[in-house]
């Protein structure tokens, strides 16, 4: 016995939501860059606000995707989205500026490879299979960019593999003090792993509404841009990171208690230290 | 995983111009790799990342997959999700072959091989171990009337409306080989990596010693490894849709499949592994 | 021969660590519902058994505890570069990852169930309230001794992998034992408990599980209550073996024949573990017999 999911009409389609969610993630990422140009850290919780831009698009497609039925469970979608995004925006942070450019075509790329694979060679022939592999591919990358920029204040290669460690009260150059020396990646690549997943995963049934599954993809959003905060406070300044912690909390509390109204509004029945109620037959 | 259904299963039909053309794409990808790089270690490492992938693909197809229903005691096999069964077992060996990495390619594969299969051989005797002595159940296969490896009888071990439970011995072995190739082939893509990396990242990042980038070669491979990995583990089970009681099902033989599959995909995710220093 | 007596002193801790850790991961994950089992508990209300049991829908556990444990070691070692305590750095970096999860757990069961209003399942927050501190406390003990021991595999015997690399691997390989072993006891034996002992649940009866037990409605603390009898010792037992023998043949045979030694060592574990199965499974076999007919017309 398995849960009929019904293609659900109505709702903003996917196409305005991957629009809106690509250029909101690129223009975010982008925007850490003015650290850059003012030689400060202040602007890396943009990073973050990427990453949000792009699990809201995320849990959409993944919603889309799995909505004709692919016959085995959500959390892989994101899995795979992960799998294939982490590997593009790693080539991508070499070329400086244009990284994030660099790592939406070769996410695209990817994607639509690894669609055709499932969608012919695996012979799964879902109708929309190629074209949201691709976009997940792409959300994993920005994702993952966003993670980066907003730990390390910027999204190249060098500011990935580099940090600094204090010995003897000196600051000194270190690879080991770094996102990707200490492994880092490895913690934000299953935030988004879960985070892309979650929305469409909690939200699922018959009474599915869309408004309620995008806001819980902000929430999960902020709430990983928490973590990510504090797990950047040893590669850039303590205010910048103060900065992102303290965006990331106002946004997951508004998402948080938004979501929960939504819930309310929702639920067939909301009720405190009440026996289970009695429905006929059973 | 959830159940979600309602989709008829992909079923077993081979489609044989895409098989074609992803086979197509994988030389491809090679053959540019030849020619921009040489026959040195970024070709090699191509490969070993393709034979890496194939393996934790057909690895994944051996192992005992019930789903939702095997936690009911109603079909065989393990009651987790493929993929990410897959993946504990291919992890667990990529970490005993990680640490094995200085004694060379053949014997961290190897050992990487032995951790996943000794994850799966204590995990699957555990399996059968809660159904006999906790809840009173004996291992039935639903798929086949006799067990391929030991002759034991199956139907009438199997309980009434139920498609057989636990892990009958088949099963149990094909476990503990899924293990072994999954374990395997995540060990032989990161040793890959791992090589590509030492090699050519102090250059990328204008380091003096290489030995100073070790932590972000080991990173970097370990990463990559971790994403092929589940890329590869995800598409196996597309093409199982889910569940599997081991090697003797009949959906086994859709392995053909996959390992094309595999082979396109760890092909061009190779090739943009390599080119973050080989470029 | 002292680095050597003081890896087995580490593997011994570590595998100690392993034991907690799946115990406490299995008993969290059958409080909160997690993994296959809850599809049942999803799929109850729409055969018309509404019920009080947590539906706590965040992914399944190999994945979802990848992330608390990649997590935690993430924050760990962030806290570590900074130079605090390395004790406190774990106990924090688990405390801050259990607050995620809680976050999880909680829009989970509500987006879940507020999904399933056509079939009138009713919101219970006070099994919210009651539910969530609980599944959290365990999941606090189980993230602390991974992350611990992924700790001492790193520094003290010397592990390539920085922290939260070895979070990953170890966080997925927990899920993956720890749901294996201890979905099925739940499953079956907890939420189906009125099916006939000794049989698998037949299809006729998916969605009616228990929900009226003992002392008065079913709740998940019981079903947690139960299955941390056998479930999760055995979860335990199981990750703290596959821990201590993959850490065991590398700690003192690893040096003997370039590596070769492990890899025979390896090769002979698995071998015993075989037989013990293929005994396990014959004496079931043998001491259970075959399914006879029933002797009246229905079943």
């Amino acid at each position: 016995m398995s849960i009929k999911v019904e293609k659900i009409e109505g709702g903003v389609p996917n196409s305005t939501i991957m629009a809106a969610g690509l250029i909101a993630s690129l223009v975010c990422v982008y925007l850490t860059y003015a650290n850059v140009l003012t030689g400060t850290q202040f602007f890396s919780f943009f990073g973050g606000l990427a990453t949000v831009a792009a699990l809201v698009w995320g849990s959409n497609t993944i919603k889309h995707l799995c909505s004709y039925g692919i016959g085995t469970g959500v959390p892989s979608a994101g899995m795979i989205a992960f799998g294939s995004g982490v590997i593009a925006m790693l080539f991508a942070t070499k070329f400086g500026i244009a990284a994030p450019i660099v790592a939406v075509i070769l996410a695209a790329v990817i994607g639509v490879i690894i669609g055709f694979v499932s969608n012919n060679v695996i012979n799964m022939r879902i109708p929309v299979m190629i074209q949201s592999l691709t976009e997940m591919a792409i959300i994993g990358a920005l994702t993952m960019m966003g993670y980066a920029a907003m730990m390390t204040g910027s999204f190249t290669l060098q500011s990935l593999s580099t940090g600094s460690m204090v010995f003897l009260g000196l600051s000194l150059p270190s690879y080991q003090i770094s996102f990707l020396g200490g492994g880092l990646v490895a913690a934000a690549f299953m935030l988004g792993a879960i985070a892309i997943q979650h929305p469409f995963n909690a939200c699922l049934g018959p009474n599915w509404t869309q408004d309620r599954m995008l806001m819980l993809g902000a929430e999960c959003g902020f709430l990983s841009m928490i973590v990510a905060a504090v797990m950047s406070l040893p590669l850039i300044s303590m205010s910048a990171a103060l900065v992102s912690l303290i965006v990331a909390l106002a946004g997951w509390f508004y998402t948080y208690t938004k979501y929960i109204e939504l819930a309310r509004r929702d639920a067939f029945d909301w009720v405190d230290a009440k026996p289970i109620p009695e429905v006929e037959g059973h | 995983m959830s159940a979600i259904g309602a989709k008829p299963a992909a079923g077993a039909a081979v489609d044989t111009p895409s098989m074609i053309i992803g086979i197509i794409i994988m030389l491809v990808v090679i053959a540019a790799t030849y020619f921009l790089f040489g026959s040195g270690l970024a070709f090699m490492a191509l490969i070993g990342v393709i034979v890496g992938g194939i393996l934790i693909g057909f690895g994944v197809h051996f192992v005992p997959v019930g789903g939702a229903p095997a936690a009911m005691g109603q079909a065989p096999g393990i009651a987790t999700g493929v993929a990410m069964l897959g993946a504990g077992a291919g992890l667990a060996g990529l970490f005993g072959g990680a640490w094995a990495a200085e004694l060379g390619v053949v014997v961290a594969t190897i050992t990487g091989a032995i951790g996943g299969g000794l994850l799966m051989a204590i995990t699957c005797m555990f399996v059968n171990f809660i159904y006999v002595f906790g809840m009173g159940i004996p291992a039935a296969s639903g798929k086949v009337a006799k067990d391929p490896i030991t002759g034991d009888t199956q139907t009438e071990f199997k309980s009434q409306g139920t498609e057989g439970h636990g892990l009958p011995f088949v099963s149990y072995v094909g476990g503990v080989v899924g293990g072994l190739f999954g374990g395997a082939g995540g060990t032989l893509v990161y040793m890959s990596l791992l090589d590509v990396y030492k090699d050519g990242l102090p250059a990328v990042l204008g380091a003096t010693m290489s030995a100073e980038v070790v932590p972000i070669a080991v990173t970097l491979a370990g990463m990559f490894a971790i994403g092929i990995f589940l890329v590869n583990a995800v598409l196996a089970a597309y093409n199982i849709t889910g569940t599997i009681e081991g090697p003797h099902d009949p959906k086994f033989k859709r392995f053909p499949r996959s390992i094309v599959g595999s082979a396109t995909a760890s092909a061009i995710c190779g090739i943009v592994a390599i080119m973050i220093v080989a470029l | 021969m002292e680095s050597i007596v003081f890896g087995i002193g580490i593997t011994a801790l570590a595998g100690a660590l392993a034991t907690v850790a799946g115990a406490a991961e299995n008993t969290e994950s059958d409080i909160g519902s997690q993994g296959d089992p809850n599809s049942q508990v999803q799929l109850a209300p729409q055969m018309g058994y509404i019920h009080r049991i947590f539906n706590k829908a965040v992914a399944g556990e190999p994945p979802a505890w990848g992330l608390w444990i990649a997590l935690g070691a993430g924050i760990a070692w962030a806290f570590m570069a900074m130079q605090i305590n390395p004790i406190l750095a774990l106990v924090l970096g688990s405390a801050l990852a259990v607050f995620v999860q809680g976050a999880y757990a909680t829009t989970a069961y509500l987006g879940r169930t507020a999904s399933l209003a056509k079939f009138g399942q009713p919101v219970f927050i006070d099994v919210l309230k009651s539910m969530l501190t609980v599944t959290m406390a365990h999941a606090f003990v189980a993230i602390f001794a991974t992350v611990t021991m992924c700790h001492l595999i790193n520094t003290a015997l010397g592990h390539p992998f920085p922290l939260p690399l070895l979070g990953i691997v170890w966080g997925i390989a927990l899920g993956a034992a720890g749901s294996a072993t201890g979905n099925p006891f739940y499953g079956k034996e907890r939420q189906y408990q009125n099916q006939k002992f000794g049989a698998g649940v037949p299809i006729a009866a998916s969605g009616n599980i228990v929900r009226y037990a003992e002392a008065g409605e079913r709740n998940s603390l019981d079903n947690g209550w139960f299955s941390a009898r056998l479930g999760g010792p055995a979860s335990g037992v199981c990750f703290g073996l596959i821990v201590f023998f993959e850490l065991w043949r590398t700690v003192i045979f690893e040096h003997m024949g370039a590596g070769w030694g492990a890899i025979i060592i390896g090769i002979i574990i698995i071998l015993v573990f075989m037989m013990i199965d293929r005994y396990i499974e014959i004496w079931a076999r043998k001491n259970y017999g075959p399914y006879t007919k029933p002797e009246e017309a229905s079943s």
